[in-house]
């Protein structure tokens, strides 16, 4: 069954703290690829996990700049340049009164900006893809030890082997083992 | 590996109290000798220089000293749990509070003599038509009384609700904390209501034609902008000295990091929101409060307060900068200056219209209140544990924040 139609293979356990120091020592075994479900997000899982800082943020501070320039050009341009407008006598271009609109495009930029990098960064959506087992969303923690893509092990990489990884994934203390097929998954 | 399992669920000991040295508390007491010499100085030579540099301290001062214990508040009424290993630091301001009622009495006695607020004139109000129509609020007797009464009430809801939480570290028992949390509503809305009298009794009322509805949320925005900056530091200092440690890591500066971030915006959204409609509508007796801090040599000052926005803004928005202590103990101190500052920039106008004016005697007064806060909450640290080590949420707390 190894090989191209093998997702992965999966280890349940019953609590976060057990999910947490399963994760660390996958991480430790250094297999090529593996990934960890839980129903709720679970403090410090990524670090347990060795995963890098995301680069959401920036994208969201990008957002919030361009926000703010064209926030102030969107006003300045149009009060000050296309169609001047006398309003209370004030300067054509009177910056305290943009600052809302400003302060709102930041928001909506920044925000927006973010919801749509991490769209595209997590390939959503994709409806071939679906969960292994519905208790992952309930009750259940899991970690999959992904196999590589077309059953190929990369140079650098650990060989996938299916009894290796069953074994190790018990010696680490889950529950049950299951070797999740392509088709339940991707 | 079990060791340390079983460790993080072990129960958690007394800390102890901060030992503090002869050395400092003799400082301390020298600090409070050369603010009360310059205060007499000044008020023998130069009394409305005296008052206001008094009103500046001591409304700045008497702020942090109630913002512990309203952070304490809010974070019993919401059960929060992670800010249980440094909810004694934040009560500990509390000790500021009777010296507060001091300089509060002192205050009381300028404003009967007549030497701080503009509408304790007599023949001011008799000959000013605006200030006769306000003399039924604006008036020494009920002034003396409503915030006597006020900072009373805060002060026993203060003394109750710290005393609930030091028995707890006897009992170990959530009954206290449910004690509290019954307690805090009721001062949370004492103190909205009461913090913004005073805010408008004790610093708006200096020019008493000009008003603000906005202004007690202005003010207590600056509270809790300082009190931020104000926890960061103890807090540092605390763990500095090992009192904190195993308790409070670099997760719980985050969290502090976060609120010293959150409230530098919340601050700017208030005080823009202030100026922007006063300044949109353009109505003159709303617009000289702006006016005489804009057309004068105050306008370095009000440039300043953009900065005090935008430094802590930039300072605090990587994540890094929130998790390192000792960045964030620079970020605070700018942030306590720039918020004096700030209230100097409310108070000084309406003594010195043509620009700040400052001197060391200026300076040795508010040594003196620094001397007095620093003497009163590390007494209270002293003869009290720094840690709430007797509150059912802390092991749940410093559990969660150590994984």
């Amino acid at each position: 069954m190894a090989g191209k139609n093998t997702a992965g293979i999966v280890g349940f356990f019953s609590d976060e703290r057990a999910l947490l120091q399963a994760a660390a020592k996958v991480k430790d075994a250094q297999y090529l690829s593996f990934d960890a479900f839980s129903p709720y997000p679970v403090h410090g899982l990524d670090q347990a996990m060795g995963l890098r800082r995301s680069w959401l943020p920036y994208v969201t501070f990008g957002g919030g700049l361009t926000g703010v320039t064209l926030g102030y050009l969107l006003q300045w341009w149009t009060s000050s340049q296309s169609w001047p407008v006398n309003v209370g006598g004030k300067p054509f271009n009177s910056v305290p009164a943009w600052v809302p609109v400003i302060f709102e495009l930041t928001i909506l930029f920044a925000g927006v900006s973010t919801v749509v990098a991490l769209i595209l960064g997590c390939r959503l959506p994709n409806v071939k893809k679906r969960a292994f087992d519905p208790a992952i969303t309930r009750d259940r923690f899991a970690v999959m030890i992904e196999a590589p893509c077309g059953g190929a092990a990369p140079a650098g990489g650990k060989k996938f082997d299916e009894s290796e990884i069953t074994s190790f994934l018990k010696s680490i203390g889950a529950q049950d083992v299951r070797v999740v097929a392509e088709e339940g998954w991707f | 590996m079990a060791a340390a399992h079983s460790h993080a669920h072990a129960e958690i000991k007394n800390p102890g109290n901060l030992k503090v040295s002869g050395g400092a508390k003799a400082l301390f007491l020298v600090l409070i000798a050369v603010g009360l010499g310059c205060f007499g100085y000044l008020l023998a030579t130069a009394p409305a220089r005296a008052w206001s540099t008094f009103l500046v301290n001591h409304f700045f001062f008497m702020s942090l000293g109630l913002s512990g214990v309203f952070f304490a508040a809010i974070h019993a009424v919401t059960g929060s749990m992670w800010s249980a290993p440094v909810r004694r630091v934040a009560e500990s301001f509390t000790g500021y509070l009777p010296i507060a009622a001091l300089t509060l009495i002192a205050v009381f006695v300028g404003t009967a003599t007549g030497q701080i607020y503009e509408w304790t004139h007599g023949d001011v109000v008799a000959a000013d038509q605006m200030l006769t129509a306000k003399s039924g609020y604006l008036n020494v007797p009920f002034f003396i009384v409503r915030n006597a009464l006020v900072f009373g009430a805060l002060f026993l809801f203060a003394r109750k609700f710290v005393a609930n939480s030091l028995k707890q570290d006897q009992t170990k028992s959530f009954a206290e904390s449910a004690r509290n949390a019954a307690l805090a509503p009721g001062f949370l809305i004492v103190f909205a209501l009461g913090f913004t009298m005073m805010s408008f009794d004790q610093i708006m009322s200096l020019d008493p034609h000009w008003f603000s509805t906005i202004f007690g949320v202005y003010c207590f925005s600056g509270l809790y902008y300082s009190f931020w900056a104000l926890m960061a530091l103890s807090t540092h200092g605390l763990e500095k000295r090992g009192l904190l440690k195993g308790v409070v890591n670099e997760n719980h500066f985050h969290d502090i990091g976060k609120f010293m971030f959150a409230f530098t915006v919340f601050w700017a959204y208030i005080g823009f929101s202030q100026f922007m409609l006063i300044w949109y509508a353009n109505l003159p007796e709303e617009t000289r409060f702006y006016l005489a801090r804009f057309d004068t040599k105050w306008l370095g000052l009000s440039i300043f307060l953009v900065v005090k926005f935008a430094l802590p803004f930039f300072l605090l928005l990587p994540r890094a900068a929130k998790r390192n202590a000792r960045h964030l103990r620079r970020v605070a101190v700018f942030m306590l200056v720039a918020q004096w500052i700030d209230i100097l920039w409310l108070v000084q106008p309406n003594f010195f219209p043509e620009g700040p004016n400052l001197d060391l005697f200026d300076l040795g007064v508010a040594l003196g209140f620094v001397g007095a806060f620093a003497w009163a909450v590390t007494r209270f640290l002293s003869k009290n544990p720094v840690l709430a080590y007797g509150d059912p949420r802390l092991a749940e707390s410093v559990h969660h924040h150590h994984q």
